[in-house]
């Protein structure tokens, strides 16, 4: 079972704080929702756990190895995957190159293609000419040949169309339900809520809310408090 | 008319030289997105080692493979600057910073190597190849052109047939999301300049007998070189080799007819020019449209 353990976070960005004193954890089998208005850090928060940006305090630990000092490769090689925001797909290379890339010794192209058949028929194209739902697919899918224990997804929806969508969310489902870690940063917060096990609410760098997902599902109201403002926070002891 | 001839074959190897050094640039730029001014400088640190060790009496062939192993050396060390505190600089930047090093190299490299102080080079490869048209292609060049296809043909074959050269082309790509897929993003940068340092040193090797064996001389070849480059767009390593030794021909040439030779060495300058202007031409056409 792995778990990613992330405690009392704090992230700098040019000296200001946008990230602060974030608890967070992730279980293997299950997705655990990052919700939160623009500007709430949820974005910052995924890159600092990945190592893009570095965290001012705080401990990140995947199966009680600790991450917070090490560069992105070493994090990666750990087990800790992060599909960025805004479908980083390497454009030059072919959809089946861009695959090998990320391809771990123990991994199989073939398994990529399982999740998304659609890429198979598109596997010498440039990723450049693909379409931003085949673009999130491949990179989604090139994290996955890493071999990851924990999958940090930052906003795979945005700019694609609803039936993509829930495409894309159903594979995420899926490859929790074959027991990755998921960590999902999403503004389409309905759908994320559906799929998750837990959410986490952040607002202004903290988190506001952690709880069942099923639960904050059924209150519309209260997310609307949490992502607004003016509630109180929900976070257990 | 064979006049003419002696002199274009005359500039065949400064156009190896050029054609190589000009692909090196092309692969440190495509690899790791640094326009490199400071190629021809980490050539020339190695080349003096080698001329060092030359005059104080070692034997030359491992004073060559010294010179080597230093102009890698050099190339790496460079490449941990660039890479450690300027990876994720914008591309002007981290050309910025090349002219900055390559000012320092060459500064330290006037002090250490006393300056215009004559230096005695060995001629590695003296003599000649074969004739052409009844005039003398020297084994220099040659080997110089020899070199640059050698390099232009073995780049193309590991970027396009390994498994390190797909994940070079990802980090030139996009380097933060291959270092995020687990790539050795700083191992594979320091192996980029560690190659193209080792190539550019031999090449200088080759063509230091020809040249003012000064350490600025040396290191402003990075002008022809970038020329070169900026005929194959920063992109096509055969089109990169086919200028450099245009270069290198055109230069040879111009050194035959009086009226022109005194201003040869300003011929990169017209090119860079001449490429710089054409290039802007396209961009107002697509603006226009």
């Amino acid at each position: 079972m792995s778990r990613l353990v992330v405690s009392n976070l704090s992230i700098d960005r040019a000296e200001l704080p946008v990230v602060t004193s974030v608890d967070l954890v992730a279980k293997s089998g299950a997705i655990s929702v990052v919700l939160g208005a623009n500007g709430a850090g949820k974005t910052t928060l995924l890159e600092g756990l990945s190592g893009i940006i570095p965290v001012a305090a705080g401990s990140i630990a995947i199966d009680g190895r600790e991450l917070q000092k090490a560069r992105p490769g070493a994090r990666s090689r750990e087990g800790l995957a992060h599909v960025e925001q805004g479908r980083t797909v390497f454009r030059q290379l072919t959809t089946e190159e861009n695959l090998h890339v990320s391809l771990h010794p123990g991994a199989d192209i073939a398994e990529a293609y399982a999740l998304f058949p659609e890429l198979v028929q598109r596997r010498t194209v440039k990723a450049s000419l693909l379409s931003g739902g085949e673009q999130q697919m491949l990179v989604i899918a090139r994290a996955l040949l890493t071999r990851p224990k924990v999958l940090l997804i930052d906003e795979m929806s945005a700019g694609l169309a609803p039936v993509i969508v829930t495409r894309l969310m159903t594979a995420v489902r899926k490859l929790a339900n074959d027991g990755l870690a998921v960590v999902l940063v999403e503004q389409f917060a309905a759908l994320a809520l559906s799929i998750g096990n837990r959410a986490y609410v952040m607002r202004r760098g903290r988190v506001v809310y952690d709880g069942d997902c099923a639960k904050l599902r059924q209150s519309q109201d209260e997310l609307h408090r949490l992502y607004l403002g003016g509630a109180e926070t929900s976070v257990p002891a | 008319m064979n006049a003419l001839l002696t002199s274009a074959v005359a500039g065949l190897t400064a156009g190896g030289t050029y054609a190589l050094l000009g692909v090196c640039a092309v692969f440190t730029y495509r690899l790791v997105a640094v326009v490199n001014f400071t190629g021809a400088a980490i050539g020339t640190a190695g080349t003096f080692v080698l001329i060092a060790l030359f005059e104080a009496g070692f034997p030359i062939w491992p004073s060559v493979l010294a010179g080597i192993a230093a102009g890698t050396a050099t190339g790496v060390a460079i490449g941990y600057i660039m890479t450690r505190w300027f990876g994720e600089a914008s591309a002007s930047t981290k050309a910025a910073v090349t002219v900055a090093l390559l000012v320092g190299l060459i500064a330290v490299g006037l002090r250490l190597t006393g300056g215009q102080h004559p230096h005695n080079m060995p001629d590695l490869f003296p003599g000649s190849a074969f004739r052409l048209a009844g005039v003398e292609v020297t084994i220099a060049s040659v080997l110089t052109i020899g070199l640059a296809v050698l390099f232009t043909i073995l780049s193309n074959l590991f970027l396009n047939r390994t498994k390190v050269g797909l994940n070079l082309r990802a980090l030139a790509d996009r380097p933060m999301a291959a270092e995020l897929l687990g790539v050795r993003v700083q191992l594979l940068s320091l192996l980029v300049w560690g190659m193209t340092g080792a190539f550019t040193t031999f090449a200088l090797m080759i063509i230091a007998p020809q040249r003012s064996p000064n350490f600025m001389t040396l290191s402003l070849l990075v002008v022809p070189a970038l020329a070169a480059a900026l005929i194959g767009v920063f992109r096509s390593f055969w089109w990169t080799l086919a200028g450099g030794i245009a270069l290198g021909i055109v230069e040879g040439l111009a050194s035959s007819i009086d009226s022109v030779s005194q201003y040869r060495s300003a011929i990169p300058f017209l090119v860079v020019l001449a490429v710089l202007l054409w290039s802007q031409r396209e961009a107002r056409w697509d603006e226009a449209r």
